[in-house]
């Protein structure tokens, strides 16, 4: 009876941990933490389908062998509750080792997979993915170990599903849905963060304002679809084109913007012309068709030009953009007190 | 309608009589098993065995299955209709599926419980249909 209270004991502070977590890695922690005082077990995991992870948790002195066994064997059974084929060597592996079995005992090198307990993490019908524990001793589990493991899968997957909603929100807020890039709202809330860093630091701030030119006859000519496919395409190019420290959002309807953390104005410059000219030489497909599109683009500086806040460096760089419109398009253009120039700055 | 019937040896077999033995035996199997693997889950098991069989028995797809049990009005309603042998090919299809998913989860612990509970009862509901 002492033994049940216990036991229960930890299953109520395992679903706690579980449900007070809020990422995927912690949710896998708080269970990999405490399912080794419910259970012997050689290795414990969970499967993650959306992303295509796998979480082992395994005692240290666990051969490879075994791993690669409880792997196939999670996969496999995931397969066939998710009435879909799971390929392997897509699945991302992350193994952590601990030391499970006591302070004597130690896994045999040639341990082979004897006994599983594999359970769907299922929600309202869907299935995110499975958890399992593994042993290398036959008959390793009972009845009672599976009602343990059932009620700790429940709560890890309704911790899951609240995650994955979570995580669409926050996707959904953070990305634009027709091109992948950063949309307005979030290219909103990392500017402030830029520069302020930079007012306060003097570090240099780029903000490279894009936009496609005749972007409309596009549209007008081969439709809105052929449009859009043209958007994704040039928003690739331009993602492919900057740095990893550099945020390319889409500000809207066919304008980009760029923010360029620590680029002086010449390497902000180097980098737009980069783009300007590649984008220039590439041919898009629309249909059965090729075509050449250009961009325009301008480019606003912290400290070059004198700004007080982060919306005058925007109103700058939307100006040079104007000029670089107004100068014949296909042009970088750098904001100047009375007008803008679009040659390389001395 | 009526309930279908089979008169090939003078005994009457019902539709309603085979669900009515199926159906005693799944909400035993469904008692047994959701102590062990909760509700949802097996719920899910049920919904996946029934997706996978309802093509060759159609008339599974009017069992309903949630986490609240398995609910037998639409089914029973729309099974009087059919052949008592094909309701029993279906269930019977039904707990073969589940009995190899459960051993795909977790080797013989949950057919280990099942078993001495469930498993006598199919063979009796066999016996019963065998002999008509």
């Amino acid at each position: 009876m002492r033994l049940i209270f216990k036991n229960l004991n930890v299953l109520r502070s395992t679903i706690n941990a579980i449900s007070t977590s809020v990422e995927i890695k912690e949710i896998v922690e708080s269970a990999g933490n405490n399912l080794p005082h419910l259970f012997d077990f050689s290795s414990f995991g969970i499967f993650w389908k959306e992303d295509l992870l796998l979480f082992l948790y395994q005692e240290e002195s666990c051969p490879s062998s075994f791993s690669q066994e409880a792997v196939k064997n999670m996969i496999n059974v995931f397969s066939v509750l998710g009435e879909e084929a799971v390929d392997a060597k897509r699945v991302t592996l992350h193994i952590e080792k601990r030391k499970l079995k006591g302070k004597q005992g130690t896994m045999d090198r040639k341990a082979t997979l004897k006994s599983h307990l594999t359970l769907p993490l299922a929600v309202e019908g869907e299935i995110l993915g499975c958890l399992s524990v593994n042993s290398d001793q036959p008959n390793a589990f009972d009845a009672q170990d599976l009602q343990f493991l059932s009620v700790i899968g429940y709560q890890m997957a309704a911790s899951l599903k609240h995650f994955q909603r979570f995580s669409s929100i926050k996707n959904m807020a953070t990305y634009d849905t027709l091109t992948g890039l950063y949309n307005r709202r979030y290219f909103e809330e990392r500017f402030e963060v830029e520069a302020q860093k930079s007012f306060h630091s003097g570090l240099p701030l780029s903000l490279v304002m894009v936009d496609i030119d005749h972007f409309k006859k596009v549209n007008d000519t081969f439709g809105h679809t052929e449009g859009d496919q043209i958007l994704c395409k040039i928003s690739s190019l331009l993602k492919n084109s900057v740095r990893r420290k550099d945020t390319v959002a889409r500000y809207g309807g066919e304008e980009f913007i760029l923010i360029l953390p620590e680029a002086a104005l010449q390497q902000s410059f180097v980098i737009a012309e980069r783009i300007r000219q590649l984008v220039e030489n590439t041919l898009f497909e629309v249909g059965r068709v090729q075509v050449n599109l250009t961009l325009s683009m301008g480019i606003s500086n912290f400290p070059s030009h004198r700004v007080k806040s982060k919306e005058e460096l925007i109103k700058m760089a939307d100006q040079a953009l104007y000029d670089a419109k107004r100068g014949g398009r296909n042009k970088v253009c750098i904001f100047t007190e009375k007008s803008s120039q679009w040659t390389v700055p001395t | 309608m009526a309930p279908t019937v089979r008169k090939d040896k003078g005994v009457r077999l019902s539709s309603d009589l085979v669900l009515g033995l199926y159906s005693d035996l799944l909400t035993e199997l469904w008692e047994i098993v959701s102590a062990l693997i909760g509700e949802a889950i097996l719920a899910f098991l049920f919904t996946l065995s029934i997706r996978k069989l309802g093509d060759k028995h159609p008339f599974l797809h009017s069992l309903q299955v949630s986490e609240e049990g398995i609910s037998w009005e639409k089914l029973k309603e729309d099974c009087r209709t059919i052949a008592p042998d094909e309701i029993h090919r279906g269930f019977q299809g039904l707990i073969n599926q589940l009995s190899h998913l459960f051993s795909a989860l977790a080797d013989g612990v949950i057919n280990k419980e099942l078993f001495p509970k469930v498993f006598p009862k199919v063979k009796e509901a066999e016996r019963i249909i065998s002999q008509q």
